[in-house]
């Protein structure tokens, strides 16, 4: 095996890497989705971070086909198989996963360097909560009318997002992301890669260390991430439904009745008609 | 009564058991193929659900969102989902608003608070219903032709059609390893409070190594896929048009997809009516 082989995946060792996180982490998803969630007192027991799967995947193998699998597992298997779909909300998360485990998975240089692999996970962790929860800050503050007339509900916003955020850092960051990818990453390295036909990554390939042309390409991602969520709940100044109709007012949404009605009609006529050919 | 409640709290978590999340998310994917929804075409669908996926989130007038939710709420129905996606559903709508009414009680907001966050419900509840409905209505096969149709990424469609062949095998994976980590294990007496908190994270760290082997049998298992994939030249078919064309030559749209398109379009009519008039 020459180096060029040994430094960066084929293709379809990418597409093994990305079909792999993909079904693991969306199965984890799915069950984070299923089971209700613990309150004990303030603090929230979720499991909702099953992120030490694409945590590990990307720190072993190629951390971009890592953390798109996990991105589009998450989207695949818990929103759209279980009907939750949230449209253009949805490419927040996508978005968010995919730079937070992407970041981690560049950190590591060497995957038996045990401290490294858990700054990496819990960085990766962080990149990814405070991202979620800046986007949704902004996203409560535009889709409520008149947010700040409201009595209370600003500081409330900002107290249970940086609550949650915190919260989320150190129950779920610690206990599912940074230990079980503590206990995992040793364990299966050099044990995993073979099943998959490709060299364990060492402190020599070419995959690892955080470039500054990376850090750029994910803080754009993340823009694009904002935008998108803030398009999905404030677009009111994108696109004027209200005003249109305030001003043509009755006339023209009888019309639109009249002309639904009657596009219905003929419809209706056209199916009956095409029948009758079918059976004649 | 004690019984009673102890009966109680069997039975929901007898609901709670691994059988009937997995009878669930089969019946949600594959269990409603003769339902009206069904029956349409994914294309026209989506183009329907962009609408009410969208144009909820930026109005305002309350007879309009009203009048969606209804919509949105009887082509749930018709779609026959499974429950326990409706019991989610109400649980997810709830978490997104409803902890946001107490939180402004909390702190010192009053009644008041309860008109704006009303219509945030509401669009919520209505965006989520249209994407239960398409998303859950339809066959997986269907919906990725759909999406595949209007020139979203092969990626997406292999991934969509991958999973619902794969979760069941994947899912019954995930239990036998649980279940012989759990007869293998000794678990803590959960008597006192203090068993109970090391009976839990006994249960966690079970669930989080029982990842090991899973890990490792689905890197066998997603090479094996890959491998035959490539054996029949995926990568170079995901790219050409012509097999493209191929395979989307079965999608045809009928009198009852515009007679569903006429018929939506008719009452988002009659509740922009009903705005016009108040």
């Amino acid at each position: 095996m020459n180096a060029a082989q040994k430094q960066s995946a084929t293709q379809s060792q990418k597409l093994m890497i990305f079909v792999l996180s993909m079904s693991l982490y969306g199965l984890a998803t799915l069950f984070t989705e299923l089971i209700p969630k613990f309150q004990l007192g303030l603090v929230e027991l979720s499991v909702e971070y099953f992120l030490f799967i694409p945590l590990t995947l990307a720190i072993l193998f190629d951390p971009l086909s890592a953390a798109l699998g996990a991105a589009t597992g998450e989207l695949v298997f818990s929103e759209i198989m279980l009907g939750q779909f949230g449209g253009l909300g949805e490419l927040e998360k996508f978005l968010t996963v995919t730079i937070g485990v992407y970041i981690a998975g560049r950190m590591v240089r060497d995957p038996s360097n045990r401290a490294m692999v858990g700054l990496a996970a819990i960085t990766g962790t962080a990149a990814q909560l405070a991202m979620g929860t800046l986007v949704d800050i902004a996203k409560v503050q535009f889709a409520v009318e008149d947010f700040e007339a409201v009595a209370g509900l600003p500081e409330s916003v900002f107290a249970t997002e940086g609550f949650a955020f915190l919260n989320d850092l150190l129950f779920s960051g610690i206990l599912f992301c940074l230990l079980p990818t503590l206990y995992l990453v040793p364990r299966l390295y050099g044990k995993i890669e073979p099943l998959l036909g490709m060299a364990p990554r060492t402190a020599a390939s070419a995959v690892a260390g955080l470039s500054p042309k990376a850090l750029v390409v994910c803080a754009l991602g993340f823009v694009c991430a904002v935008l998108a969520e803030l398009a999905a709940t404030a677009g009111m100044s994108l696109i004027d439904w209200e005003a249109e109709w305030a001003e043509s007012g009755t006339a023209l949404a009888l019309g639109m009745v009249t002309a639904a009605a009657v596009a219905v009609a003929a419809l209706l006529v056209a199916k009956k008609n095409s029948e009758r050919n079918v059976t004649r | 009564m004690q019984k009673r409640m102890n009966k109680l709290s069997e039975n929901l978590l007898d609901k709670f058991s691994m059988e009937f999340l997995r009878s669930q998310v089969l019946k949600n994917a594959y269990g409603n193929d003769d339902t009206v929804i069904a029956a349409l075409d994914p294309r026209i669908l989506i183009v329907w659900y962009l609408f009410f996926g969208l144009v909820p989130w930026f109005v305002d007038a309350l007879p309009f969102l009203l009048g969606c939710f209804l919509l949105v709420m009887v082509t749930t129905l018709l779609a026959r989902v499974a429950g326990l996606v409706l019991f989610l559903f109400g649980v997810g709508v709830f978490s997104q608003t409803g902890y946001l009414f107490l939180a402004t009680l909390l702190f010192g907001g009053d009644a008041s608070a309860i008109a704006p966050l009303l219509v945030l419900t509401l669009k919520v509840a209505t965006i989520s219903l249209a994407s239960v409905t398409v998303f859950s209505g339809l066959d997986p096969d269907r919906l990725s032709n759909g999406l595949m149709w209007f020139g979203c990424p092969e990626r997406l469609s292999f991934s969509i059609s991958y999973a619902y062949r794969m979760l069941p095998m994947l899912m019954e994976e995930f239990q036998n390893v649980l279940l012989s980590y759990r007869l293998r294990g000794n678990p803590p007496a959960h008597e006192t409070f203090m068993g109970k908190v090391r009976y839990l994270i006994y249960q966690i760290r079970i669930i989080m190594e029982s990842f090991y082997p899973l890990m490792l049998n689905t890197a066998k298992r997603s090479r094996t896929t890959v491998e035959a994939l490539e054996l029949r030249g995926y990568r170079y078919a995901a790219a050409n048009k012509s097999v493209k064309k191929i395979k989307l030559a079965a999608l045809k749209v009928s009198y009852n997809d515009l007679l569903f398109l006429a018929v939506s379009f008719l009452w988002v009519a009659v509740s922009i009516l009903f705005c016009a008039l108040l």
